[in-house]
C-alpha cells in the first residue's frame, strides 16, 4: 500500500475533542452507508442476478442507517476513523492503522466496482462489427466535409466569438468591484467585514458550481433562445470565476506597498487604489485574457442547449444527421478555438 | 517636554506571540535615536507601535501630550500622516514612476477622489520635485520606480516620507538590503534630514559602527524588553554581549 501512497505522518494521537470527534463521526457514518449502499443495491444485483436494484423500501433504509451509526460508533469508539483521520490530517500509531487502511481499500474498491456498473461499460459494444461499421460511416462523412455552409457557419461562429467577448467583458467590472470584498486581506479587519467575506465566498462557489449550461438553459427560457441568453449564461460564471482568481491575487500581494501607503495617512479606497491595485492589473489582464477563451469554448456548448452562435447551428445539423456539415461546422470551430488559443497563450507571456 | 513618550508599552500578536514587554521610554524633538536589537527583539513592532500601524495591546504611546494608543479614524489618519515612514525594502509602488510614488506620501492631505483620479495639485507636484532633489535624485522623476538602483529606491522612499513634511521621521531597517558604501549614502540623507531640517528621527538597525557614527541616543531590546537606553559610545562590550548573546562578534561597517 506505502508504495501507491506516500505514508504519512504516523502520530500518538492525544484524545480529540468532541467538536471534532462528533463531525469525525459524521463522515464515518456517511462512509458507512455509503459503503453499504453500493455493495448491497448496485454490486450485488448486477453480479447475483444481472439486474439493476428495486426502489428501495422501508427495511433497506432501515439497514442503510444502522450500518452507518455501526461505523459511525467503530470509528469513535476505537479512533481508528477515517473521517478523524481526514479532519486532523494524522494517522493514528499502530493497531488502528490497519483497519483504516482496510477502510480505505474498500472505499476504493467499492466504488471502482459500483462505477464500472453504473456506467455500463462495455468493450463489447466498443468493439462489435455493427459498432465499428457506425463509427466508419460517421468518421468518413466528418471527413468529407460539406463545403456549401461555410458562409453560415462563419456567421454562426462569429456570433460564438462576440457572445463569450461580450460576456467577457461585461463580467469584468463586477468581478472587479466584488472581488475586494471576497479577499481575506482586505476583509479581515473587522468582523462585519470576516462575514460578509465567508458569505461572498460561500455565494461565488455555489455560483460557479452550477455549470453554464444550466444557467443557459434558464436563461433561454427567460430572455429566449439566441446569443443573448448564452451571453448572460457566461456573464453568472465568468463573474464567479473571475472574482474568485481576482481575490485570490489580491490575497497574494506584498504586503509592504500596503503597510508604506497605510503610514502616509492613507484612508481605506487610498490603500486599495495605490498599494493592492498596481500590483494585480497585470495578473488580472491575464485572468481576463484567458477567461475569454474559456467563453469562446463553453459558447460552442452552450450554443448546443439554446444560446445561439455555431453550437446551436451544431445541435440542428445533427439532429437532421447531416454529417458532412457537421464535420464543417467541427472543422471551423476546431480552428477558431486553436488560434484563439494560440493568442491568448502568445497575450499573456507577453505580460509576464 | 518630549516629543515622543512611549509609556509601559506592551504588545501580543493574535497568534500568542509577545513582541514587547513593558517598554517605556522618551524621545526629545530633533534626538537621533536608533534602537538596535537582534531580529525578532521587537524592532520593527516598536516602530508600528509609534505610527499606529499596529495598535499595541497594553501601554501608551504619547505624542506631543497626545495619547495616540487606540484612537482610530480620521484621527489615526492624521497622526499617521504627521509620520513619515521608510522601510527595508522601499516599499514603492514599482509599476509607478517616482515622481508618482512621492505623491503619493501627499495621501493624507488630497480628498479620495481626488487622488484617485490622480488629480494632485501644482503645489504637491512641485513639492514632490523639490523632496526629490533634496534626495539627489531630481534628474530620475519620470523613471519607473522599480527601475532603480536599491539605493535610489530607499531615496525615492524618503522623499515620499518628506512629502508628509513629517515632524518624526521613523526608518525601519532602512540599509539592510543595502551595499555599504550605498548604506552610508542613505544614512547621511537621514542625518541631513535630522540636522537641517531638525526632524526628529527614529531608527533600527544592525551595524553598531552605523549607530555609532549617527545616533545621538542608542535604546536596545532584547526579547521585546528594553535593556540599554544610552550614548551611543557607552555600549562596552560588556553591553554588546548582553543585547546580542554571548557568540556574537561585531562586524563593521565602513
Amino acid at each position: 500500500m506505502t508504495a501507491i501512497f506516500p505514508r504519512p505522518e504516523i502520530v500518538k494521537l492525544p484524545k480529540p475533542p468532541m467538536r471534532v470527534r462528533i463531525p469525525a463521526f459524521l463522515i464515518d457514518a456517511c462512509i458507512g452507508a455509503y459503503l453499504y449502499a453500493a455493495f448491497v443495491f448496485i454490486v450485488i444485483p448486477e453480479m447475483v442476478f444481472g439486474q439493476g436494484a428495486d426502489p428501495l423500501t422501508t427495511n433497506d433504509y432501515f439497514w442503510i442507517v444502522a450500518n452507518a451509526l455501526t461505523i459511525g460508533t467503530i470509528g469513535l469508539v476505537t479512533r481508528a476513523s477515517l473521517g478523524l483521520t481526514l479532519l486532523t490530517g494524522k494517522v493514528p500509531e499502530g493497531p488502528h492503522r490497519n483497519p483504516l487502511a482496510i477502510q480505505a481499500w474498500m472505499l476504493l474498491t467499492i466504488t471502482v466496482w459500483s462505477g464500472w456498473i453504473v456506467t455500463e461499460i462495455s468493450p463489447i459494444e466498443l468493439l462489435s462489427g455493427e459498432g465499428v461499421k457506425g463509427a466508419g460511416r460517421i468518421f468518413s462523412a466528418l471527413f468529407t466535409p460539406e463545403f456549401a455552409i461555410v458562409g453560415e457557419a462563419l456567421a454562426a461562429m462569429t456570433e460564438t466569438v462576440f457572445t463569450a467577448f461580450m460576456a467577457t467583458i461585461i463580467s469584468v467590472p463586477i468581478a472587479f468591484v466584488i472581488s475586494f470584498a471576497a479577499a481575506r486581506n482586505v476583509m479581515a479587519t473587522s468582523p462585519t467585514g470576516k462575514t460578509i467575506y465567508v458569505l461572498l465566498r460561500a455565494v461565488l462557489n455555489i455560483m460557479r458550481s452550477m455549470e453554464p449550461i444550466i444557467w443557459a438553459i434558464i436563461f433561454s427560457v427567460w430572455v429566449g433562445i439566441g446569443p443573448f441568453a448564452g451571453m448572460l449564461a457566461l456573464v453568472v460564471h465568468t463573474i464567479a470565476s473571475l472574482s474568485k482568481q481576482y481575490s485570490e491575487q489580491i490575497e497574494d500581494v506584498n504586503n509592504g506597498p500596503i503597510e508604506a501607503i497605510s503610514a502616509t495617512g492613507a484612508n481605506r479606497i487610498q490603500v486599495l487604489w495605490f498599494a493592492i491595485v498596481p500590483q494585480c492589473l497585470i495578473p488580472f489582464l491575464s485572468f481576463t485574457i484567458y477567461r475569454w477563451d474559456i467563453n469562446v469554448r463553453m459558447a460552442t456548448v452552450i450554443g448546443i442547449v439554446g444560446g445561439g452562435g455555431i453550437g446551436y447551428l451544431l445541435t440542428q445539423y445533427q439532429g437532421l444527421s447531416k454529417y458532412h456539415e457537421v464535420g464543417t461546422l467541427i472543422i471551423i470551430i476546431t480552428l477558431v478555438v486553436w488560434i484563439l488559443d494560440v493568442i491568448s497563450a502568445r497575450v499573456r507571456a507577453a505580460l509576464k | 517636554m518630549a516629543l515622543l513618550s512611549v509609556r509601559n508599552l506592551s504588545h501580543t500578536y493574535p497568534n500568542g506571540y509577545q513582541a514587547l514587554k513593558n517598554v517605556s521610554f522618551d524621545v526629545q524633538a530633533g534626538e537621533f535615536l536608533v534602537i538596535i536589537g537582534l531580529s525578532g527583539s521587537g524592532k520593527s513592532t516598536l516602530l508600528r507601535c509609534v505610527n499606529r500601524l499596529i495598535e499595541p495591546s497594553s501601554g501608551a504611546v504619547v505624542i506631543n501630550e497626545q495619547d495616540v494608543t487606540h484612537i482610530v479614524g480620521e484621527p489615526l489618519r492624521k497622526h499617521r500622516a504627521s509620520i513619515g515612514m521608510i522601510f527595508q525594502h522601499f516599499n514603492l509602488i514599482g509599476r509607478h514612476t517616482v515622481i508618482q510614488n512621492v505623491l503619493y506620501g501627499a495621501l493624507g492631505e488630497t480628498p479620495t477622489w481626488k487622488s484617485v483620479a490622480g488629480a494632485f495639485t501644482q503645489q504637491q507636484r512641485e513639492r514632490a520635485q523639490h523632496n526629490l532633489t533634496i534626495t539627489g535624485i531630481p534628474e530620475k522623476t519620470n523613471n519607473r520606480a522599480d527601475s532603480l538602483s536599491g539605493g535610489q529606491q530607499q531615496r525615492v522612499a524618503i522623499a515620499r516620507a518628506l512629502m508628509q513634511q513629517p515632524q518624526l521621521l521613523l526608518a525601519d531597517e532602512p540599509v539592510a538590503s543595502l551595499d555599504p558604501a550605498t548604506s552610508h549614502s542613505v544614512m547621511r540623507y537621514l542625518d541631513r534630514i535630522n540636522k537641517e531640517m531638525h526632524t526628529t528621527v527614529i531608527c533600527n538597525l544592525h551595524f553598531l559602527s552605523l549607530v555609532r557614527e549617527y545616533a545621538t541616543r542608542v535604546i536596545a531590546l532584547r526579547a521585546g524588553e528594553l535593556v540599554f537606553d544610552g550614548m551611543p559610545d557607552a555600549i562596552t562590550e560588556e553591553w554588546f554581549k548582553a543585547i546580542y548573546g554571548d557568540d556574537a562578534v561585531q562586524v563593521e561597517i565602513r
